[in-house]
């Protein structure tokens, strides 16, 4: 069998060897617990500040913003719980989301709303871009908090966010975003936008997986999740993981000093992935694709007469990494919530395959998954004219 | 190059063994784990289907060094199993759904999935026997399941794969604690994957509601159609059965008819559970139809007759089709046979091999007159 490709950034990435490399001391002689007074305590408390500064420093942010946390889902389920929780007694009920969002910030709300928030979903359009009129609606009183996430994981169209953001600080409601997919993709700078919170994930920017941070804006106050000591704040109490702090604050770097090149050979091979898709599957359907603002890395592509758990397991046994929808528990493909709610027709709900391009991507492996695609796609389409 | 063979695995000892057999024998195993409904927080501990069973498979995929993938097959199961079984208790008879598992689940959809990753074989952990193309009984007749076999299309029997069949359930035991699956002593799933507890009625009331006429009130009648007490629902009952049944009579009494339209559960002797003919509907042939001849012989021809099995388990009797129309076939009986029940299948044998079958339309005292004796 050729070389396996890997096509699935947008599941997880590899962990940076330098990454890797700046993370091993502290699983070793810098073993010191950062609460210590001690010089073993002292030495991982510097490594963990320096760590917070860096990472701050590649989100615009002052150090005391940034929070370590287990990851992404973690750092969306603070922001908010945290805030609706802190600011349902100022008569603060509502929370304003997104119907494509990850199931991180979309359960969280449902869990609020399990316990007497009034959830508020904004209307997406066809390109998953949020509707900034009914957006403007629900967010006229009564928020607490907002939560619409920057880039799509599923189809990787981009929100107008500082509109976004803008529109509900007025309102005086608290703004949040999911920028596990933005960051490295998009310029995130909280000096020029106005979100409240932040939540960024380690292992999709080469850190490993079970890291990511949240930027809290000063002067916000969100009601912590966990109960325990005073680390990050009491944020997020619990003895921190410095190897881990380390590591997403080297990615993070890594990744900033990368973006621009890294963007725009990205943004190529999707043109070349969606050029070489389009000539050979002439009814091929690329999600999000009139988007007025899209990501680099991800192209969602339904093809109509194909199944995507069909798809996935021959492209999988040919040595193709990809993915469908959300994946449920299971392991199983359900429908996906993202192209549902842009108003995909189920048939091309059922065939959709995501393709996310990154580090390990060239113009040889995009090259061979549009042959092999092609090919699984013909030979699907000739099986369902056979059984028809 | 290998051959392919997509494995369905459920989490279970005979389909673990099933795909460990193949890889053995040198096959390119895929293995599948097929999804097939969802009681969410319902039933918290199913031996089958249930999210444990599915990470039960995953292991065994890992232990043996095959791929393994969930396939979400619940809409085509719900349709084309579930909602039969609802709508045949409804119509006061006994469904099988395995069967139609079997025919439209596993050896259609799943040959489907597997047609696009170009596996030509589809194997599964069924205790049958594919000998020279033909469907065989499974050499462990307390394992036996071509019972539930009957109606899978004939053109699929070149596609299957069933090397646990070859064995008996000790063998396959043996097996999987030979090569370590963590599935080797795992309880058997006796009963229906999707109902829960073993209680059919909670499957019919979540799709019916709990006044669904076949679970509400009805009477007891003797076959004179005199009323003689009251159930909870026809559909707690099938032919031949004695609990629940009022007693207080000189034999024991049992459900001998069900007849929905009055939601009377009819009750009687065991004589009266006796039949000598019945008419199957949706018939399958795996073989070349045994046909009805026209005029019967005056001798009694032994090519036409066979074997017919009017349940799991039970002793096969000597039958010949004596009339067909539009699908459905009348056979007449050697012997009588107790309780024939609308809903289970007829399965044909000759000896071990499976000609086909079909579901139990109606069962008769006696056979229909015959077609007339030509000189």
């Amino acid at each position: 069998m050729p070389e396996p490709i890997y096509l699935d950034h947008a599941a997880t990435t590899p962990v940076r060897p330098e990454v890797l490399e700046a993370m091993t001391p502290f699983y070793g002689p810098r073993f010191g617990n950062p609460s210590s007074l001690h010089r073993w305590g002292r030495e991982a408390r510097t490594a963990l500040d320096e760590a917070r500064e860096r990472l701050a420093n590649c989100i615009g942010a002052r150090s005391d913003e940034v929070a370590f946390t287990s990851g992404g889902t973690e750092a969306d389920n603070i922001a908010i719980l945290g805030a609706w929780r802190a600011r349902k007694v100022e008569g603060r009920n509502a929370i304003v989301t997104t119907p494509i969002e990850h199931k991180a910030v979309l359960s969280a709300v449902h869990q609020a709303a399990h316990e007497g928030a009034q959830e508020r979903l904004c209307r997406v359009d066809s390109t998953g871009t949020v509707d900034v009129a009914h957006y403007s609606e629900l967010t006229q009183d009564g928020v607490a908090i907002v939560s619409v996430m920057w880039v799509n994981n599923e189809i990787g169209t981009v929100q107008p966010l500082a509109q976004l953001a803008v529109r509900a600080k007025e309102r005086g409601a608290l703004f949040h975003t999911d920028g596990v997919q933005a960051f490295g993709k998009v310029e995130v700078d909280a000096r020029k936008i106005p979100f409240d919170a932040l939540a960024l994930s380690g292992h999709k920017i080469g850190a490993p997986k079970g890291c990511g941070a949240i930027y809290i804006r000063r002067g916000t106050t969100l009601e912590s999740l966990f109960h325990g000591g005073t680390q990050e704040r009491g944020r997020r109490p619990g003895t921190e993981n410095i190897a881990a702090a380390i590591g997403l604050a080297t990615a993070a770097e890594l990744t900033l000093r990368e973006r621009e090149a890294e963007c725009a050979r990205l943004v190529q091979l999707r043109e070349r992935l969606e050029r070489g898709i389009r000539e050979r599957i002439s009814d091929a359907v690329i999600h999000g694709a009139g988007a007025p603002m899209r990501a680099p890395h991800v192209v969602n592509v339904s093809v109509p007469g194909t199944d995507s758990e069909s798809m996935l397991m021959a492209l999988d046994l040919q040595g193709i990494g990809c993915s469908a929808g959300s994946a449920c528990q299971a392991g199983t493909s359900s429908p996906s919530h993202v192209l549902t709610a842009i108003g995909a027709s189920r048939e091309l709900v059922n065939g959709a395959i995501r393709m996310s391009l990154g580090s390990m991507s060239d113009a040889k492996s995009v090259d061979r998954v549009i042959e092999v695609f092609a090919k699984l796609v013909s030979k699907a389409r000739g099986l369902a004219g056979v059984a028809s | 190059m290998k051959e392919r063979v997509l494995v369905a695995i459920s989490g279970g000892v005979d389909s673990s063994v099933a795909a460990a057999l193949l890889v053995e024998q040198g096959y390119d195993v895929v293995g599948a784990t097929m999804k097939l409904f969802c009681h969410g927080d319902e039933v918290p501990d199913r031996p089958c289907c249930s999210l444990d069973s599915i990470n039960d498979a995953r292991r065994v995929c890992q232990t043996l060094g095959i791929p393994h993938y969930v396939l979400n097959l619940e809409d085509a199961f719900g349709h084309d199993v579930v909602d039969d079984f609802v709508s045949e208790y409804s119509r006061g008879r006994t469904p099988i759904p395995c069967v139609r598992c079997n025919t439209f689940t596993k050896f259609r959809d799943l040959v489907k999935k597997a047609d696009s990753i170009d596996a030509r074989y589809v194997a599964t952990g069924h205790y049958a026997r594919m000998i020279d193309g033909a469907l065989h009984r499974g050499l462990d007749p307390a394992k036996d399941q071509s019972y539930f076999m009957w109606g899978i299309e004939a053109r699929m029997l070149s596609r299957m794969l069933l090397p646990v069949g070859h064995q008996t359930k000790a063998e396959t035991r043996a097996v999987a604690r030979r090569i370590g699956l963590n599935t080797a002593d795992k309880i058997e799933s006796q009963d229906i994957c999707f109902v829960p507890d073993g209680d059919h009625t909670k499957v019919i009331r979540s799709k019916l509601g709990a006044n669904a006429p076949a679970l509400s009130r009805g009477s007891f009648q003797l076959s004179t159609g005199k009323v003689v007490g009251e159930h909870e629902g026809y559909a707690r009952f099938t032919i031949g059965q004695r609990r629940g049944v009022p007693g207080g009579y000189r034999e024991p009494m049992y459900v001998v008819a069900i007849r929905p339209e009055e939601r009377a559960v009819v009750i009687g002797p065991k004589s009266e559970l006796l039949g000598r003919g019945l008419t199957v509907r949706e018939v399958n042939w795996l073989t070349p139809p045994l046909q009805a001849q026209g005029p019967r012989p005056k001798t009694q021809d032994p090519s036409r007759r066979f074997s017919v099995q009017i349940r799991h388990h039970a002793s096969p009797a000597l039958a010949e089709v004596i009339r067909e129309q539009d699908g459905e076939i009348e056979l007449a009986l050697d012997e009588p046979l107790s309780a024939i029940t609308p809903g289970q299948s007829a399965v044909f044998y000759d000896g071990d091999r499976v000609l086909g079958g079909g579901v139990i339309e109606t069962a008769y005292i006696t056979a229909r007159t015959p077609l007339p004796v030509l000189a």
